[in-house]
C-alpha cells in the first residue's frame, strides 16, 4: 500500500516537534490542529489573504500554502513565539499603542508579515512598509493604524 | 450623582481597546479556534443548480463510511425555520451554493469524501440571475409569493412631488447602479455546537447572542432556557454575519449525534452562503427653482436581494433616507422595491442601503448644481437640511419616540452640524482652488469632488445593563451586546467609568454569554454606542447612588451628603472614606440593573457628514489615484478619538472596494458565482490605502450618552459619490455605474473621443 | 484534497522516471499554484515529487554567455538580486510585481512559468471546459472580462505568468530534462497556444522537467522595463502588460525584445515591433504609430475591449521609457 503519511521533525518557536502527518496537512493545519497554536488564522486557505502568515526559515510565508511534508528540519516562528514571558515584542507593544487592530483577525498575520522588516531595518519608509505588507488583507481596513504601528515598533527598537 | 459633562476623564481620550492585547499575542479565541473533546467536523453539500426542486437524496453510500456519523437532509430536519422564507433545509434550492445536506464526520477529509458520495436527484427549473429576468419569469417563481417582495415597492412620501415638480424651473433626472459586493470579513462563519442531552451550548461569531438564541430556540423547537449562546471574539461581520443556516445545522448534528460538532465555512462558502450587499438600480429626479431651492425629489430604487429576503426590508428603507431627508424639501417620494433572483443572498452590510441611495442622490445633486450654474458646495450649503428639520407637520404622537429614519416634517434634530461639516471639509481640501487644478498634464486629469450624508444616529432597541461592585474592589458591567471588533466594549467601559467616577481599568466587562448577561439587541445600525452606552451610563449612575448610600452606612454617617466617588473609593469632604473592597465586604452585593428604551420623543437623532476628495485620473489607463481625502463627521461627542478615527479611515478605505474594485460576478448561463475568492473579488490592500484626514465637528448631542451619536457605519456612505463627482470634475464624464474599474472608466471616457 | 504519496529525489533522472511511470504524478516546486489547484479539486495528483533537493535546478550562475537561473530559484531571490536589478531590470520588475511577498518567498521561477491559467471557468470544477477535456469554452458568450484578445482560438485563456512575458522579451532559453537528456530551446518554443493543443500551455510532457532558464548576455545591460496593468496594486494578475528591452549604440538600436502579457494564451512576442526598432535610429521611431498598428489583428470579445486600449497604451509607454 502506498504511503500517504510522513514523519516530520521541525521546530516551532524554538521547540522541537516530531509528528506523523497526513501528506495533505499544511503547516497551518499542523499549527492549529496538532500544536494548538491558533494565532495563525485560516482566512482563505489559498494564500490570498495573509492571515496565516508565519516565519519559515527566516521568511514570511502563508502557512496554508506550505505542505507539511516540506517542513522537515525547518524552523518556524509564530505569533505565539514573539513575546518572552510577560515581555511583549516591540511590534506587539506598538500595535497596541497605535490601535493597529480592530477585529484583530488579521493582526497576527500582519505582525508576522512585518517581522522580517522589523528585524532587518532601523529606518523604514511608509512605502517599504506597504510593500512588505502587500500580501496581508485587513477587511476592517485599519491599514493606516497598521502602518503607524510598524513605524512605531521600529522607533521602539531604535530608542532601545 | 455624577454630571456627565463636567467629570469626563476617560471619555474623549483614546483609552486602549480592551481586547487588543490578546489579539496581538495571538491568544484571542475566535470560534474556529475552539475545540471540544470528542468533536465531530461538519461540511455542507451545496446545490450545483441555481433553481431546482430536490426530488430525493440518497445518503446511504455516504453513511456507510466508518468516519461519517450523521447526515442532515431536507427530509429529516423537520419544519423549523431560520427566517420566514428560510427553512432549516428546503426541498427547493434557489442559488448555486444553497444548502442541500450537512454531514458530521470524524475529520474534514472524511466529510469531503462523503459529500461526493451523496446522490441528489434534482428537477432543474428555469432560473434568473438578474432583476429583469426575475420580473419576466413565469412559474414556478423563486418564492411562492412571487419574485417581487410584498408584491410591490414600499412608498414613503412627504408633501406632493407632482406639485413640487410643477413648481420647478429645472428638472434633472438620471439612473444609477451599484454592485453587489461582499463584506468578505476575514473570519469566515463558523459554529461549535454541543448538546448534552438537555442543553445546547452554541459558540458562534455573533452580533446578538440573545437574538441568536431566540432564532435557535424557534428553529429547533427547544426551550430557550435550555440554550446558551456564547460569542467568542469575532472576526468582524460589518453587519452581515447573522441568520444563516450554519449554526442551526451544527446544532442539529450535535443533537442527533450526541457529540460536539464544529462547522467552519471555507472562504468560497463565506462568499456564497454569507450575505452580500444588495445591488441596486435607481432612477432619481430632482426639481429646483432658478434660485436653487429644491422643490421636489423622487427616487425609485429596485434592489436585488438574491435567493432569500434576509434584512431586505431594512435595507430598502435605509436606501431612501437620503432622498427623503438630506435636502430641505417639502415634496419628496421614495419607492423602494426588492426582487428575488437565483443568486447568493443579500443582507446587511455596513450602512445598509445608504451608500446605494447616496450614490444616486449626491451624483444627481452635482448635476443639478451644474444645471443651475452653481458651485456644488454652494448648492448644498443652500439646501442641506438644517437643525430645524424638514418643513411640514409632525405626525408622530407627542409621547412616542421619534423614528431615526423619519419621513414626516416638523421635528427638529437633537443636533445637526452638517453645515460645519461642509465648511470645515471644503477648507481642508482646498475647495476654493478647485478650478485651478483641472489643467491636464499629458494623460492626467485632476479634480475635486464632494458629497454629504445623513444617517440614523443611534437609538435602537431596548437595551439592558447591570453593574455591580465586586469583592476585590473592582466593578463588573454586565451587558448582552457583542463587540464585533469595532470597539463598543471599550467605548461603553469609558462611559460607565466616567459616570461612576472611577477608572475604566477598574471595570470588568462581562458580555458574550446568554447565561449571565441581560437581554440586548444586536450590534446593528450603529446603535451600540448610543443604546448600550445609554444603558451602561444609567446602570453606572444608579450604582453610584447605591454605593454612596452603602458607604454612608458603612462609615456611620446619618446621610450621604458630601460623599463622592473616586477611583480609590468613596470619600467625603471631612476626610472619612471607605475603600471599595472594604465596602464590598461590609455591605454584601451592591448592584444596579436597568433597562432603557433609547431615543427621543422630541428630536430626530441623526448623524451627518461630508466627504471631499482630490483625485488624479489617467485617461489612457483608467486608473484613479486619490491625492487627498477629507472626511468630516458630526457624530456628537467622540468617546474614543483613536478608535473613532480608525472607524472612519477603515470605513472609507473599505468602500474604496465598492467604488473601484468589488463586484460579485455571476455566470449567466449557469448561475455560478465566478469570483468567490479573495483573489477575484478584489478588496483593497494596503497598497490602495489613501491618506485620509479625519475631522470631527465640535458638538455634543443633548440626547446621546455623553453627547455621542452613531459613527460605525457612517463613513461608508459618502465615498462613492465623492469619487464620482471628483471624476466628473476631472474629466467632464459622469460615471453612473459602480465599480469604477479601469475597464469601466475607460469605457465611460470613450465618450470623450 | 485527494491524498498523494510524496517523494524527494535528489537527481533529475530519478524525478523524471517517477513522473513518467507513476500515472498522475506532479512536480512540487514552491507549491503556491499546485496546492491551490489541489485544494480546489482542479487537479488530483496521486504523487508529488519535490524538486527542492535537486541541485541542478537551484542557484544562479553568471558566465560568459549570460545568466542561468535554476528553475527552483524563488521569485524573491530574483527580485532582490542586485545584479539582476541593474543588468536585467525588466526581469526584476516582473518578479516583484507577482503576487505577494509571502508567495514570492517560496514561489519559484519554474513554477511561475508552468503555472496554470486563471480563467475562472478553468479554475472552477463546476465547469468542464475545453481545456479540461470538455466540449466548450464557457468564456465565449459568458463572462470574458479577463480573457484573451489575441491568439485565442477555441480557448481564450490569457497566460498568467509575468516572468514569462519578461523572458520572452529577453529572448531567453529554457533547459528541459527530457528522456535522460538536457535540451535547450528558445523560450518562444516552450509555450503552446490552444490552436496547437488546448489542454496545455507549454511543451512539457509527462517525465519532462524544466531545469533552468538562460538569459543571453546580448539581452543584458541595455534598457529594459516591465509595465503591468492591474486592477488593484497587489495580489493581482496582469490585465495587460508589456516587457520591453532595447540596446542602443549612439542612438542606433542594435537589439530589441518586446512582448505583451495578459492578452493572449501565450506570452505575445511582438517580433514585428522589434523589426521596426532594430537597425533604426531612436529619433526615427514613431512610437504611437507602432503601438496602434501592432494589434490590428486583436479580436475583442464581449467585455474585454479595455485590454486593447491598455496594451496599446502600455506598449507606447514602455517604448518611450526604453528609448528615451
Amino acid at each position: 500500500m502506498e504511503n500517504h503519511a510522513t514523519k516530520i521533525t521541525f521546530k516551532v518557536n524554538g521547540e522541537q516537534h516530531t509528528l506523523d502527518i497526513d501528506n495533505r496537512f499544511t503547516l497551518l493545519d499542523i499549527l492549529r490542529d496538532r500544536l494548538n497554536l491558533t494565532g495563525a488564522k485560516k482566512g482563505c486557505d489559498l494564500g490570498e489573504c495573509g492571515a496565516c502568515t508565519v516565519i519559515l526559515d527566516g521568511k514570511a510565508v502563508n502557512s496554508c500554502q506550505i505542505l507539511g511534508v516540506k517542513i522537515t528540519s525547518s524552523e518556524i516562528k509564530t505569533i505565539e513565539g514573539l513575546s518572552q514571558g510577560d515581555m511583549l515584542h516591540p511590534l506587539q507593544i506598538s500595535f497596541i499603542e497605535n490601535d493597529g487592530g480592530q477585529c484583530g483577525y488579521c493582526t497576527p498575520g500582519f505582525i508576522m508579515g512585518a517581522y522580517p522588516l522589523f528585524e532587518s531595518k532601523t529606518n523604514v519608509s511608509v512605502e517599504e512598509i506597504r510593500l512588505a505588507l502587500a500580501g496581508n488583507l485587513c477587511r476592517c481596513n485599519a491599514y493606516g493604524a497598521i502602518i503607524d504601528s510598524v513605524v512605531g515598533a521600529i522607533g521602539i527598537k531604535v530608542d532601545g | 450623582m455624577v454630571d456627565q459633562n463636567i467629570h469626563s476623564s476617560s471619555v474623549g481620550t483614546s483609552f486602549q481597546r480592551t481586547d487588543l492585547k490578546d489579539k496581538v499575542l495571538g491568544i484571542a479565541k475566535y470560534t474556529a479556534d475552539l475545540s471540544l473533546p470528542n468533536m465531530l467536523h461538519a461540511r455542507v453539500l451545496r446545490s450545483p443548480h441555481p433553481h431546482a426542486n430536490i426530488l430525493s437524496i440518497d445518503v446511504q453510500p455516504a453513511l456507510k463510511m466508518a468516519g461519517v456519523h450523521d447526515i442532515l437532509t431536507p427530509f429529516n430536519v423537520g419544519v423549523g425555520k431560520i427566517a420566514p422564507d428560510v427553512p432549516i433545509l428546503d426541498t427547493k434550492v434557489r442559488f448555486v451554493g444553497d444548502e442541500v445536506a450537512a454531514i458530521a464526520a470524524v475529520n474534514l477529509y472524511e466529510a469531503d469524501t462523503a459529500l461526493d458520495l451523496i446522490k441528489v436527484s434534482y428537477d432543474v427549473l428555469p432560473f434568473s440571475t438578474n432583476i429583469d429576468t426575475s420580473l419576466e419569469m413565469g412559474n414556478p417563481k423563486i418564492h411562492a409569493q412571487g419574485n417581487i417582495v410584498n408584491g410591490g415597492p414600499i412608498v414613503e412620501a412627504r408633501g406632493n412631488v407632482e406639485e413640487g415638480f410643477g413648481q420647478a424651473d429645472y428638472i434633472v433626472e438620471d439612473s444609477f447602479t451599484t454592485p453587489d459586493h461582499h463584506p468578505a470579513s476575514l473570519e469566515p462563519r463558523a459554529a461549535l455546537a454541543s448538546w448534552d442531552g438537555t442543553r445546547l451550548t452554541m459558540w458562534k461569531p455573533s452580533r446578538g447572542i440573545h437574538a441568536d438564541k431566540a432564532i435557535l430556540a424557534a428553529a429547533l423547537d427547544v426551550n430557550p432556557n435550555n440554550i446558551s449562546v456564547i460569542g467568542p471574539v469575532m472576526g468582524a461581520g460589518y453587519g452581515s454575519k447573522d441568520e444563516t443556516r450554519t449554526s442551526i445545522l451544527a446544532a442539529l448534528l450535535s443533537m442527533r449525534t450526541g457529540r460536539p460538532v464544529k462547522l467552519e465555512l471555507n472562504r468560497e462558502e463565506e462568499f456564497l452562503a454569507g450575505r452580500r450587499r444588495h445591488s441596486t438600480s435607481t432612477k432619481i429626479k430632482m426639481g429646483v427653482k432658478k434660485d436653487g431651492t429644491v422643490t421636489a425629489v423622487h427616487v425609485k430604487t429596485v434592489m436585488d436581494t438574491g435567493a432569500y429576503l434576509s434584512s431586505g426590508p431594512g435595507v430598502v428603507r435605509r436606501a431612501g433616507q437620503g432622498a427623503l431627508y438630506l435636502y430641505r424639501c417639502p415634496n419628496v417620494k421614495y419607492e423602494g422595491q426588492i426582487v428575488y433572483t437565483n443568486t447568493p443572498t443579500a443582507g446587511s452590510y455596513r450602512a445598509l442601503g445608504a451608500p446605494q441611495g447616496h450614490f444616486a442622490l449626491e451624483s444627481l445633486s452635482d448635476q443639478i448644481a451644474e444645471k443651475l450654474n452653481m458651485d456644488p458646495l454652494k448648492f448644498r450649503l443652500m439646501n442641506h437640511v438644517g437643525p430645524e428639520g424638514q418643513p411640514g407637520e409632525r405626525a408622530t404622537p407627542k409621547n412616542q419616540i421619534i423614528d431615526t429614519q423619519p419621513v414626516e416634517g416638523g421635528v427638529p434634530f437633537s443636533s445637526n452640524e452638517l453645515r460645519q461639516c461642509l465648511i470645515l471639509g471644503a477648507d481642508a481640501i482646498g475647495w476654493d482652488k478647485r478650478d485651478q487644478i483641472t489643467t491636464p498634464t499629458g494623460p492626467i486629469r485632476r479634480g475635486i469632488g464632494m458629497s454629504m450624508f445623513i444617517y440614523r444616529g443611534g437609538p435602537g432597541g431596548q437595551s439592558n445593563a447591570e453593574m455591580s461592585l465586586d469583592k476585590d474592589g473592582c466593578f463588573t458591567l454586565n451587558v448582552g451586546f457583542m463587540d464585533v471588533g469595532e470597539g463598543s466594549s471599550t467605548v461603553v467601559l469609558q462611559m460607565a467609568a466616567d459616570t461612576l467616577g472611577v477608572l475604566p481599568q477598574m471595570i470588568r466587562l462581562n458580555s458574550g454569554n446568554t447565561d449571565n448577561t441581560p437581554q440586548s439587541p444586536m450590534t446593528a445600525g450603529s446603535t451600540l454606542t448610543f443604546s448600550a452606552g445609554q444603558a451602561a451610563v444609567r446602570a453606572a449612575s444608579q450604582l453610584a447612588s447605591v454605593v454612596i448610600e452603602a458607604a454612608s452606612e458603612a462609615i456611620g454617617l446619618t446621610d450621604a451628603e458630601g460623599l463622592y466617588i473616586t477611583p480609590d473609593g468613596v470619600c467625603s469632604m471631612s476626610g472619612d472614606g471607605v475603600k471599595f473592597a472594604d465596602l464590598a465586604n461590609k455591605s454584601g452585593l451592591l448592584k444596579a440593573a436597568v433597562s432603557v428604551t433609547p431615543g427621543s420623543k422630541n428630536y430626530i437623532v441623526n448623524s451627518f457628514g461630508a466627504h471631499f476628495a482630490e483625485i488624479e485620473v489617467d485617461i489612457e489607463t483608467g486608473y484613479v489615484k486619490i491625492i487627498k481625502y477629507v472626511a468630516v463627521h458630526d457624530s456628537g461627542r467622540i468617546i474614543n478619538p483613536k478608535m473613532a478615527e480608525g472607524q472612519v479611515r477603515g470605513g472609507i478605505s473599505q468602500m474604496m472596494g465598492f467604488t473601484f474594485l468589488e463586484d460579485m460576478e455571476i455566470d449567466h448561463s449557469s448561475g455560478v458565482t465566478l469570483n468567490a475568492s479573495f483573489l477575484e473579488h478584489k478588496s483593497p490592500t494596503i497598497m490602495e490605502y489613501p491618506e485620509i484626514e479625519v475631522i470631527f465637528t465640535d458638538s455634543i448631542d443633548p440626547v446621546g450618552p455623553f453627547g455621542a451619536k452613531s459613527l460605525g457605519e457612517t463613513p461608508c456612505i459618502a465615498p462613492a459619490p465623492t469619487i464620482a463627482n471628483a471624476l466628473y470634475h476631472a474629466t467632464g464624464v459622469r460615471l453612473n455605474h459602480l465599480p469604477f474599474t479601469p475597464d469601466s472608466v475607460l469605457t465611460a471616457l470613450k465618450r470623450l473621443r | 484534497m485527494k491524498t498523494f504519496t510524496f517523494h524527494k529525489p535528489t537527481e533529475l533522472e530519478e524525478a523524471s522516471k517517477l513522473l513518467k511511470n507513476v500515472g498522475q504524478g506532479h512536480l512540487l516546486a514552491g507549491g503556491t499554484d499546485l496546492v491551490t489547484e489541489m485544494k480546489q479539486g482542479v487537479i488530483e495528483p496521486n504523487l508529488l515529487i519535490s524538486a527542492s533537493d535537486i541541485k541542478d535546478m537551484s542557484g544562479m550562475v553568471w558566465n560568459n554567455s549570460g545568466l542561468t537561473i535554476g528553475s527552483m530559484v524563488t521569485l524573491d531571490e530574483i527580485a532582490s538580486d542586485a545584479d539582476i536589478r541593474s543588468r536585467i531590470k525588466s526581469l526584476a520588475e516582473a518578479a516583484i510585481s507577482i503576487a505577494t511577498p509571502q508567495i514570492r518567498n517560496i514561489a519559484t521561477l519554474g513554477g511561475n512559468l508552468c503555472q496554470r491559467p486563471r480563467c475562472w471557468y478553468y479554475r472552477n470544477v463546476r465547469f468542464n471546459c475545453l481545456k479540461k477535456g470538455g466540449e466548450k469554452c464557457f468564456a465565449v458568450g459568458g463572462s470574458d472580462k479577463y480573457n484573451a484578445i489575441l491568439g485565442g482560438s477555441s480557448c481564450y485563456i490569457v497566460h498568467p505568468s509575468d516572468s514569462a512575458t519578461a523572458l520572452v522579451a529577453l529572448k531567453a532559453k529554457v533547459e528541459i530534462f527530457r528522456d535522460l537528456q538536457r535540451v535547450t530551446i528558445p523560450i518562444d518554443d516552450f509555450f503552446v497556444g490552444p490552436e496547437v493543443d488546448v489542454a496545455r500551455e507549454n511543451i512539457l510532457e509527462p517525465g519532462d522537467i524544466l531545469v533552468s532558464v538562460q538569459i543571453p548576455k546580448e539581452s543584458m545591460d541595455g534598457k529594459s522595463v516591465y509595465l503591468k496593468a492591474k486592477e488593484r496594486q497587489s495580489m493581482d494578475f496582469a490585465i495587460a502588460s508589456v516587457a520591453a528591452m532595447v540596446k542602443m549604440e549612439k542612438g542606433l538600436i542594435t537589439e530589441a525584445g518586446i512582448a505583451a502579457g495578459g492578452v493572449a494564451p501565450i506570452p505575445w512576442h511582438l517580433s514585428s515591433v522589434e523589426g521596426k526598432l532594430i537597425g533604426y535610429c531612436v529619433e526615427d521611431i514613431d512610437v504611437k504609430t507602432i503601438s496602434s498598428e501592432v494589434f490590428a489583428d486583436a479580436r475583442v470579445l464581449g467585455q474585454n475591449g479595455y485590454k486593447l486600449q491598455l496594451v496599446q497604451t502600455y506598449l507606447e509607454r514602455a517604448l518611450n521609457l526604453v528609448l528615451r
